[in-house]
């Protein structure tokens, strides 16, 4: 016998309430591993989006917020008032890139989807994109879609098959390799055509802008602004706006996993009691026996431990795997779209940190039972009816 | 008094205070000689019980000292107690107070764990004090599965598991038939021959008859045996 095998076999005693209790851990840590693991992945991708998207500077209409900035690394649909002249008078400007996008929505099999008019040629050049399967647009106006990877495989779509866009059929050029970001869940389109099928003439959403001289990226700011009556934002002044927005949704997802946490910390601490009160004949017996009141104090809050630590196993898998099989059927938003890609933040130290947390939070709850044991007399344990 | 193996002088014992104080023990002084089959006989709330669990070392008296073995329990810090207790008494009680949801063998373990015996010395030993109690066959068996005789038996085999000289009883028979009790005394027969010190708390007049010391409790003193047996 050793304190171990002790600790299990009081744990087991009372299956359905060893199994209820250990429920709510789960659930609890559960819930905090999958918010954690969605934060963390929404973090990595807006980093990855903001790499992906290959630009110092966007320009966008005057007043943008934060929230076009959002949209803008996640493919939301946006306004779209930037004109032909302005796109050519910053397309004027020597020493840098810029290209125009026109980002909007569309519907396949009654699933959002990001449509985007691109210029083919340049945008290819600008994204670095290489194709997968079939071609790509043969020229600036070409009819027909290019497809993101991940977009194409979803709706099982392939070079020659058709995609209804707006409420017309369009022919799928092509598919482009997997980049990691959202572009894999885009459809493509050239750019004089997703304005026809918008009714967008002549507009764009927003200016992408890669500067040659990367310490001169200020500066080009302020050429933009010189030329026209836009709002300009470097890529790391809206990588981090968007990062805080994040920053705040992830925090507070965070707090309500803690709450689920305390409501089964506290679970613990009601089935110690119970289990202080149930079993005082048995701590007097152990005492006769020669337990000292640590020894006492120290099976009570392994016990507890033990909830924490199977808990936190539990919860840890189980987080982890609504994390990345449940949270693309929560919702069909960008961003949940994002958990294909989000293998990457179910950091091992991310679990780790969760069992030791929940074992950490199961021995706090089980303190005040574990005391309460310990400090039963012999006398007062052994004549308990 | 060398031949003492629990001695116990002025023994004052009371609980609660002001109008609710209980003064269970009143002066008790007493000698429990070594190797010895003592019986404690009393009435109910008389302060048997209190007195068992003073002898035990399970509590400390208010007033008075009792000597286990050498060692005043008033001097000892509880940890010092607990470890007085695992090692030189071994507690049998009326209800058997078998851990329910181990088997016998592992109702000894743990008190062979509780008394610092190696996890891999505990199962040999544990097996030979159920041989010694006549429940080889029953090793594996939990108390629910065992009769009240067998399960204080295994009460008995746990408490020797330290090889105590001392083995504290509190009324182990009460709560068996003839049979099962006359089980348990022949185990305790055997005990006694090998040396062992057995201080018997009981009502019955047939056990207190076999015993070699009785002590008489009435009213938290110590009294004549002949008084027990003409209230009898």
């Amino acid at each position: 016998m050793t304190n171990t095998n002790l600790v299990f076999k009081s744990l087991t005693r009372r299956k359905g309430r060893f199994l209820f209790t250990l429920l709510g851990i789960i659930i609890g840590m559960a819930s905090f591993v999958t918010f954690m693991a969605l934060g963390g992945s929404l973090k990595s991708q807006i980093e990855r989006e903001s790499a992906a998207l290959g630009a110092n500077l966007v320009v966008t209409p005057k007043g943008s917020c934060a929230y076009e900035q959002v949209s803008i690394l996640t493919g939301e649909q946006l306004p779209t008032n930037i004109t032909k002249d302005e796109v050519a008078a910053i397309r004027s400007i020597d020493g840098m890139m810029a290209i125009p996008f026109l980002a909007e929505r569309s519907a396949i099999d009654n699933r959002p989807v990001s449509v985007m008019g691109i210029l083919p040629g340049e945008t290819r050049e600008f994204k670095n994109w290489r194709l997968a399967q079939g071609e790509y647009f043969p020229h600036e106006n070409a009819e027909g879609a290019v497809l993101g990877s991940v977009l194409a495989e979803q709706f099982g779509l392939l070079p020659g098959s058709e995609v209804r866009v707006r409420g017309s059929q369009i022919k799928v050029l092509g598919v482009l390799d997997e980049t990691g970001g959202k572009d894999d869940l885009t459809v493509f389109l050239s750019l004089p055509v997703a304005q026809k099928l918008y009714d967008q003439k002549d507009l764009v959403s927003y200016v992408a802008v890669r500067v040659d001289h990367l310490d001169e990226v200020e500066l080009y700011a302020n050429k933009i602004k010189d030329k026209v009556s836009l709002g300009v934002v470097s890529d790391k002044q809206m990588r981090n706006s968007v990062l805080s927005i994040v920053g705040t949704v992830n925090i507070t997802l965070q707090i309500i996993a803690a709450v689920a946490i305390l409501a089964a910390a506290f679970g613990i601490v009601n089935t110690m009691m119970t289990a202080t009160y149930e079993r005082r004949r048995e701590i007097g017996i152990l005492q006769a026996m020669g337990a000292t009141r640590t020894g006492i104090f120290k099976l009570f809050i392994f016990e507890s431990g033990i909830y924490g630590l199977i808990g936190g196993v539990g919860g840890a898998v189980l987080g982890g795997l609504a994390a990345v099989f449940a949270a693309p059927l929560i919702s069909q938003n960008a961003a949940t779209s994002f958990v294909k890609g989000a293998q990457s933040s179910l950091d091992p130290m991310m679990f780790v940190g969760a069992i030791l947390f929940s074992t950490l939070v199961a021995m706090v709850a089980g303190l005040y039972p574990a005391i309460k044991a310990s400090k039963l007399s012999p006398v007062e344990a052994i004549s308990y009816e | 008094m060398n031949n003492s193996v629990i001695s116990a002088k002025g023994l004052v014992k009371e609980y609660g205070q002001g109008a609710t104080l209980v003064r269970a023990l009143r002066g008790v002084d007493l000698d429990i000689p070594r190797g010895s089959f003592t019986c404690i006989v009393g009435a109910s709330g008389h302060g048997k019980s209190t007195l068992m669990h003073l002898l035990g070392g399970l509590d400390y008296p208010t007033l008075g000292t009792v000597i286990i073995d050498g060692q005043e329990v008033s001097k000892l810090g509880n940890k010092e107690l607990a470890s007085l207790r695992a090692k030189k008494i071994g507690f049998v009680f009326q209800f058997f107070n078998l851990l329910q949801n181990l088997t016998a063998k592992e109702n000894i373990e743990t008190a062979l764990m509780l008394a610092g015996v190696p996890d891999h010395e505990q199962e040999g030993r544990a097996i030979e004090l159920l041989e010694l109690v006549g429940l080889e066959d029953k090793v594996n068996a939990k108390p629910g599965q065992l009769s009240g005789g067998q399960q204080q038996r295994v009460a008995i085999a746990r408490a020797l598991a330290n090889d105590p000289p001392v083995l504290l009883m509190d009324e182990p028979t009460g709560n068996l038939d003839s049979e099962a009790e006359a089980e348990v005394m022949k185990v305790l027969e055997n005990l006694k021959h090998q040396g062992k010190t057995i201080i018997f708390v009981t009502h019955s007049t047939e056990i207190a008859a076999r015993s070699d010391n009785l002590i008489c409790v009435r009213d938290g003193q110590v009294q004549e045996p002949q008084a027990f047996k003409k209230a009898s």
